[in-house]
C-alpha cells in the first residue's frame, strides 16, 4: 500500500498487527503522498492507495472503489482559562494569518494572541491550511512546533496561545473552541456538522486480492478502529453507527 | 579537541637507514606497508573531499534555480511559495550563536580558570568530571530542558511565548561550555608555572596574576577555544529546533520565534523535494564551508602561537 | 588594600563559575532521572514499541544503537590506527601532512547535520545502500575517524623512544617494531580513544536519522533499517504524546554515554598508574 503520510501510522501499525496474526502475509507500506497513492493503485503497482483527500475531478475516471477508514477532525485549542469559547472560520483564518493579534478583538481579555503553528511536513497543517486558510497565508511570525504533543503542551501552558491539533488528542489540559457555532465532538464530526474535518480513505481498483480484502476488513474492525485509529488522534469511521450519523 | 599537532622528522628513520641489514623482501614489505598507512591517512582528506563533492553536487542546481543571488541574498524562505532566500536563516544562526557565546564563553572561561588556578584537588575532582559529562549529554535532552524549564522563564521575562533567540542562546551556551572550558584549561596549563611564580613573587594577588599575566599569555589558546565553541553552536540542531520557534523571519525580538540554518534543514528535510531539497543541500554546503573556515582560522592562529613561543 | 578586595571578589566570581557549571550538569541529569527512572523496567529495555505512540519498550532501538556503533567501530579502527601510525612514524613535515591534519580537524568539526545529509546523498542514494545500519555506520565512521586518529597518534608518541631504539638495535624492521612493540604498548590509550569515540557515536542523532532511517523493527542484517535510541528519543520528543517513554529513553541513553565516558576515564587512570 502506498499513499498519504497522514495514514502512515494507522497503516503501519495495523499492518504489523495483521502480520502477527496472519503469518505469510506481508504488508509493505510507503508514504509518498495522497496523489502518488491514488496513482499507484490505479496502475496496479499497489493493492491499496491511501489518501487524506477526496478524489479530484480527473481522478473519478480512474474507477476506484472508496473505503473510508477514519475521520480526521481538527480542533482549534486555547488555554483552559481563555474565556473565548467560540470562533467563526473567518475569525480563525484571520488569527492564523496574523490579522487579528489580540484576544480583545474577539471579545476576550486584552491579551496578545500567541500563535502556534505546525511544521510544513505535518498532515494536520496541510488539512488545516486547505480547509480553514484557503488562499490566506499563515503568519510568518508564528511559532512552529514539530509535533502534536508539543502544540498541546505549549497551549496548555501559555494563557494567550492558540493552536490546532487532531480532535482525538484534545484532553483536559486545553479547551477546543466551537467553530461556526458547532462544538467539536465526535457526534458533530460524524454528522458532518463540524466544519474542520476530512475523511481518510483506502482506495482500491478493480479486482482486489483476498488478502487485501481481509486486511481492509481488519482495519474496519473494532480491533483497529478503537485502538490504533484513536491512538493516532482520529475518529473511527465505525463511530457512525454509534452516533447514528 | 586540542590543538593540531605538528610532526618533526622521525629520527628513527635515520637509525633504521644505518642498520641496512635488511633483506630485499623486508624492504619491499616495508615500502608496501608504508604506502598502506599513507593510504589510510589520506582517508581523512578523501573524506572531506567526498563531503564537499556529494553535498555540493546535490546543492549545485541552486545556482540556476532560484539562482545564486536569490539564494544567498534573498530575504524570504518559504517553500510553499518557492522562495529560498537564506537571509533569515543566516541571521538566525548568527544571532543565536553570538548569544550563545555571550552567555557561554565567560562562564566557560571562568570555570576553566577556576579549575586551573583556584580549585583544590578535591574540588577539581568534582568540577572537571562535571564539565566532561556535560559534553556527553545528548542534545535532545538539552532541548527538553530548554522547553520545560527555560522557555517559561524567558516567557515571563519577555512577555512573549518564550520561543526565540534568548532561549536558544541560553541552551546553546550550556552546551558549548564544555568545549570552551576544556580547551581554555588546556591553554592555561600550557603556560609555564615559572610565570605564575614570578608574578606572585612580585606581590601580585591571584586575580592580578590571572588577568594581567596568564590570560594574555594563553590568549590565543582561549581564542581557539571560543572559535571551536562557536563552531559547535553553529552546528547544533536538535536542541535549537525545540526552543527557537522555527519561524524563518528576521530578528524580531528576544522572544520572537527564529529559525537557524540547522533547524530549517532538519524540519524541512523530511518532506522536501525538487528545488526545495536542492536548497537544503545548498544550506548544508554553506554550513560546511563555514565550519571548515573556522577550523582554518584555528589552525592559522595555532601556527602563529607556535612561532611566537 | 584595593587589590585584596578585588582579588576576593574575583575569586568569588570564579568559584561561582565552577559551581554554576556543576549545578547545570546536576540539574539536567536530575531532571531526566526524576522523570525517566519510573520507566526503566526490564519490560522497557527488552520489549519492542507497539502502537502509534510507541507504547511498550525500546528494545529494538537499544540493539540498533549498539549495532550501528559497533559496526562503525569495526570500520573505522583499522583505518584510523594505520593512519595514525603513518603520521607518528613515517610522516615528514610538509604539505601532505598539513593537508591530512587540516582534513582531520575539519571532519572533527563538521556539523552533524551536514554529515547526515552527506551520508544520505552518498550511502543511501548514490551507493544504493538505502536506509540501513551499514549506511549509518559508514557515516558515523567519518565522524569517529579524527577522534581515534588523534588518540592513537598521541598514544604512539607517548611510547618512549628508548624502547624503539632497543628494538632497532636488535635488528628489527620498522614494521616489526611498530607492530610488536609500539602498538601493544600504546594499546590502552588507543582503547581509551576508541571508547570515547563510541560514546560520541552513541549520542548522535542527525547523522543517524538520515542514514539509518526510522524503521522501528529490529535490524538483523546490516542492510536493514533501524531506529537508534537517539532517533527514537527525537521522534518521541517531537510528537510530544508519549513523554514518559521519551524520558525513559533519554535516561537510558545518558547512562550509556556515561558508561562509555567513565570507562574511558577509568582506563586512562589505570594506565597512568601502571605506567607510573
Amino acid at each position: 500500500m502506498s499513499g498519504s503520510t497522514t495514514l502512515l501510522p494507522i497503516a503501519e501499525v495495523a499492518g504489523e498487527m495483521y502480520g502477527e496474526s496472519h503469518p505469510g502475509v506481508s504488508i509493505l507500506v510507503s508514504g509518498m503522498g495522497s496523489s502518488a497513492g491514488i496513482e499507484s493503485v490505479s496502475t496496479g503497482s499497489s493493492d491499496i492507495g491511501t489518501s487524506s483527500r477526496e478524489l479530484k475531478e480527473a481522478e473519478y475516471e480512474l474507477d476506484l472503489a472508496d473505503t473510508p477508514v477514519a475521520y480526521d477532525a481538527i480542533a482549534v485549542i486555547v488555554h483552559p482559562d481563555n474565556p473565548v469559547r467560540e470562533l467563526t472560520t473567518l475569525e480563525i483564518r484571520s488569527i492564523f494569518a496574523g490579522v487579528i493579534t489580540n484576544w480583545s478583538e474577539l471579545g476576550g481579555p486584552d491579551l496578545e494572541i500567541g500563535l502556534v503553528n505546525r511544521d510544513e511536513a505535518s498532515g494536520t497543517r496541510e488539512a488545516f491550511s486547505k480547509i480553514v486558510m484557503g488562499d490566506a497565508r499563515f503568519d510568518l511570525g508564528a511559532v512552529i512546533l514539530p509535533g502534536t504533543g508539543q502544540v498541546r503542551a505549549v497551549v496548555s501552558d501559555i494563557p494567550g496561545a492558540v493552536g490546532y491539533i487532531s480532535l482525538g488528542f484534545v484532553n483536559d489540559d486545553v479547551r477546543a473552541v466551537a467553530v461556526d457555532g458547532i462544538e467539536p465532538s465526535e457526534a458533530a464530526v460524524v454528522a458532518g456538522d463540524y466544519p474542520i474535518q476530512r475523511v481518510l480513505h483506502f482506495f482500491t481498483h478493480g479486482e482486489v486480492s483476498e488478502s487485501a480484502v481481509a486486511y481492509i476488513e481488519y482495519v474496519l474492525s473494532p480491533a483497529v478502529q478503537d485502538s490504533v485509529v484513536r491512538d493516532a488522534g482520529f475518529i473511527p469511521i465505525t463511530a457512525k453507527e454509534v452516533h447514528g450519523g | 579537541m586540542a590543538e593540531p599537532l605538528e610532526t618533526k622528522r622521525a629520527p628513527q628513520a635515520g637509525a633504521a637507514r644505518t642498520l641496512k641489514m635488511m633483506s630485499r623482501a623486508t624492504y619491499i614489505q616495508e615500502a608496501l606497508l608504508k604506502n598502506l598507512f599513507l593510504t589510510c591517512a589520506i582517508a581523512a582528506v578523501a573524506g572531506v573531499a567526498l563531503i564537499f563533492f556529494f553535498v555540493g553536487f546535490r546543492g549545485w542546481p541552486v545556482i540556476e534555480d532560484p539562482g545564486l543571488a536569490a539564494f544567498l541574498f534573498g530575504s524570504e524562505w518559504s517553500s510553499t511559495f518557492g522562495k529560498f532566500g537564506i537571509g533569515p536563516l543566516v541571521t538566525g544562526t548568527l544571532v543565536v550563536t553570538i548569544g550563545a557565546l555571550v552567555f557561554g564563553a565567560p562562564l566557560a572561561i571562568g570555570t576553566a580558570i577556576f579549575l586551573s588556578e583556584i580549585a583544590t584537588p578535591t574540588v577539581r575532582g568534582i568540577v572537571r568530571p562535571a564539565v566532561e559529562l556535560l559534553a556527553g549529554v545528548p542534545s535532545v535532552v538539552f532541548g527538553f530542558f530548554g522547553l520545560v524549564i527555560v522557555r517559561p522563564f524567558v516567557a515571563e521575562l519577555t512577555g512573549s511565548m518564550g520561543f526565540g533567540p534568548l532561549t536558544a542562546s541560553l541552551i546553546l551556551a550550556v552546551m558549548i561550555v564544555p568545549t570552551i572550558a576544556t580547551l581554555t584549561e588546556d591553554a592555561l596549563r600550557s603556560v609555564p608555572p615559572g610565570i605564575r611564580e614570578a608574578s606572585y613573587a612580585m606581590g601580585a594577588t591571584t586575580w592580578q596574576t590571572i588577568y594581567k599575566v596568564l590570560v594574555p599569555a594563553a590568549k590565543i589558546g582561549i581564542f581557539d577555544a571560543i572559535i571551536l565553541g562557536m563552531g559547535r553552536a553553529i552546528g547544533e540542531t536538535m536542541a535549537v529546533v525545540m526552543v527557537a520557534g522555527n519561524a524563518p523571519q528576521f530578528f524580531e525580538g528576544l522572544g520572537a520565534p527564529i529559525a537557524t540554518i540547522t533547524s530549517q534543514i532538519v524540519i524541512d528535510m523530511s518532506y522536501a523535494s525538487g528545488t526545495h531539497r536542492t536548497a537544503l543541500f545548498g544550506l548544508a554546503i554553506i554550513l560546511f564551508i563555514i565550519s571548515m573556515g573556522l577550523v582554518a582560522i584555528v589552525r592559522a592562529l595555532s601556527r602563529l602561537n607556535a612561532k611566537r613561543s | 588594600m584595593g587589590k585584596r578586595w578585588t582579588n576576593r571578589i574575583a575569586l568569588g566570581v570564579l568559584w561561582l563559575c565552577g559551581i554554576t557549571t556543576v549545578t547545570m550538569l546536576g540539574a539536567v541529569i536530575l531532571y531526566v532521572f526524576v522523570r525517566g527512572v519510573g520507566q526503566i523496567t526490564p519490560e522497557f529495555i527488552f520489549t519492542k514499541p507497539h502502537g502509534v505512540n510507541a507504547e511498550g519498550g525500546i528494545g529494538p532501538t537499544i540493539i540498533a544503537t549498539m549495532y550501528v556503533t559497533g559496526l562503525s567501530m569495526l570500520i573505522v579502527t583499522p583505518i584510523a590506527v594505520l593512519a595514525a601510525v603513518y603520521l607518528a612514524e613515517y610522516a615528514v613535515q610538509g604539505k601532505l601532512v598539513d593537508a591530512i591534519r587540516f582534513a582531520a580537524d575539519t571532519l572533527a568539526s563538521v556539523p552533524s547535520i551536514v554529515m547526515g545529509l552527506f551520508g544520505f546523498a552518498l550511502f543511501v542514494e548514490a551507493m544504493g545502500l538505502g536506509f540501513s545500519v551499514l549506511s549509518g555506520a559508514l557515516a558515523l565512521s567519518f565522524l569517529m575517524l579524527p577522534i581515534v586518529m588523534r588518540a592513537t597518534e598521541e598514544a604512539i608518541r607517548a611510547v618512549p623512544k628508548y624502547i624503539r631504539w632497543g628494538s632497532y638495535g636488535l635488528g628489527a624492521s620498522k614494521w616489526q617494531t611498530v607492530s610488536r612493540i609500539v602498538l601493544p604498548s600504546a594499546l590502552p590509550r588507543i582503547l581509551t580513544g576508541i571508547i570515547l569515540a563510541m560514546g560520541r557515536a552513541v549520542g548522535e542523532t542527525a547523522v543517524v536519522i538520515f542514514t539509518m532511517g526510522q524503521a522501528v523493527y529490529l535490524p538483523l542484517s546490516p542492510l536493514d533499517s533501524g531506529r537508534s535510541m537517539t532517533v527514537h528519543l527525537y521522534m518521541l520528543a517531537m510528537e510530544g504524546i508519549n513523554m514518559d517513554a521519551a524520558y525513559g529513553t533519554a535516561l537510558l541513553l545518558m547512562v550509556m554515554v556515561l558508561f562509555f565516558n567513565l570507562s574511558a576515564r577509568w582506563l586512562a587512570a589505570r594506565n597512568r598508574r601502571l605506567q607510573g
